[in-house]
């Protein structure tokens, strides 16, 4: 009987509600908002609760609803009006966020690198974030970004180069503080 | 000749996206050359900062991971029945005690006519308020308080003998109340003195600390020969209280 009800519903909403964490997570590094990290969240697991017949493999439930999550982002970001043309909105820069300065204990570090990378173009922190925090692999982030792997290549190297370069600059600010490149 | 190894190659290499055979050239290439290894490093100094930077983003509303909002929704239910029930057990317990209270009521009826009882507050710590047990409160000099207050304890005391009840009733005076008690300032010494006769069980207590108060302001106090006194008045009617006695102020 389990099987038949997860034949014909896809998966049970426990497995979905467990992915409430790692979509905060994702969508926070997106959006450094909370509320609207929160907001992106419940829109992508009501979305994908009401979708989830159309998911065929199981396994790949976290990169389906995280691509849910980035069409509610892309949502959002287009009713803000702030992009003109949706397909530039990938390389251009968030300016709202303070430089990385301070870096010399562990929340200096955080506080620093969030700063960071909210400053990267909105393309390259979703593809970086992805990478890095849920080690999706390339194929995994082009499937859900809907960009080929070599637009996911490029703009991973771009961000990564971008996120050296402001850290660098922070720590210089700080040359008497090393540990900043001592975090493992 | 060494070729260089380019940013995206090395970002593949440390994301996993190389397999076994180009993981172990690169890795042999690293050990030749100190300044891919740096680069190398590098890279993964900065994935390991941006795992730190979002290990812990910050929390906002009520959710948290593990509990399913099913089970909060069940939880806020259960809690909210539990508020509803206590307040529901406390509304029916109240109103029991209330009616209880107007049940008595009618013995402890005040004297004077309907329209300006306002004045009076009954406190009882019992369940059930116990007419046989009253004190009466006045801690001011108004000539209408002292009145009333006489002809409420006279009320209540003619009301129990004609029920055929036996009463117990105190008079407890303080503050400018005192004066009520007071040689040659009561207005009411006579009729005290007539009541205190009539009625074994009424008593007239003034509170020592006002006496004393008086006396360090340099007046002379005398007290009724029906007055008995007690350290404060306050003492006495928590004490009376714990008795079982039904506290009247007038």
């Amino acid at each position: 009987m389990t099987m038949i009800t997860r034949f014909l519903t896809g998966p049970l909403r426990p497995s979905i509600e467990a992915l409430r964490p790692v979509l905060y997570r994702i969508a926070y590094a997106w959006c450094h908002d909370p509320v609207l990290a929160d907001d992106l969240v419940q829109e992508t697991m009501t979305k994908a609760w009401a979708r989830r017949a159309q998911l065929r493999d199981e396994a790949a439930l976290k990169a389906w609803m995280v691509s849910i999550m980035n069409h509610c982002w892309l949502d959002y970001l287009r009713s803000r009006r702030e992009f003109d043309d949706v397909d530039d909105w990938e390389d251009r820069l968030e300016s709202g966020s303070d430089s990385p300065e301070a870096c010399c204990n562990r929340e200096q570090v955080i506080a620093c690198v969030r700063a960071a990378v909210a400053r990267l173009p909105i393309g390259q922190r979703q593809v970086l974030t992805l990478v890095d925090l849920e080690e999706f692999s390339y194929a995994e982030v082009a499937g859900i970004l809907d960009i080929p792997v070599g637009t996911v290549m490029s703009r991973l190297s771009r961000a990564r180069a971008s996120l050296k370069n402001m850290l660098d600059a922070a720590a210089k600010k700080h040359a008497d503080q090393p540990v900043l490149w001592s975090v493992k | 000749m060494k070729t260089f190894v380019s940013d995206e190659s090395l970002n593949a290499f440390i994301d996993g996206e190389y397999d076994v055979a180009e993981s172990e050239a690169l890795i042999a290439r690293m050990r030749d050359d100190a300044e891919l290894a740096q680069r190398v490093g590098t890279l993964r100094s900065l994935q390991s900062m941006v795992r730190l930077a979002y290990a812990e983003p910050p929390q906002t509303r009520s959710w948290r991971s593990g509990v399913a909002p099913r089970k909060q929704f069940v939880q806020r239910c259960a809690a909210g029945c539990l508020i509803l029930l206590a307040g529901l057990s406390g509304g029916w317990l109240l109103h029991s005690l209330e009616s209880q209270r107007v049940a008595v009521a009618p013995m402890l009826m005040p004297a004077s006519p309907a329209g300006s009882n306002g004045g009076f507050e009954m406190v009882s710590l019992m369940r059930e308020v116990d007419p046989g047990k009253v004190m009466l409160h006045i801690d001011s000099a108004a000539p209408d308080k002292m009145k009333t207050v006489l002809d409420q304890a006279e009320h209540y005391l003619d009301q129990a003998e004609q029920q055929g009840r036996l009463i117990q009733l105190e008079v407890i005076a303080n503050s400018h109340g005192l004066n009520l008690l007071r040689e040659g300032v009561s207005p009411y010494t006579d009729r005290i003195a007539n009541m205190q006769k009539r009625h074994a069980n009424l008593q007239f207590v003034a509170c020592s600390q006002a006496v004393a108060r008086l006396k360090g302001e340099g007046q002379h106090v005398v007290l009724l020969p029906a007055a008995q006194t007690a350290p404060t008045a306050i003492s006495e009617i928590i004490t009376r209280l714990q008795q079982g006695w039904t506290y009247v102020r007038v």
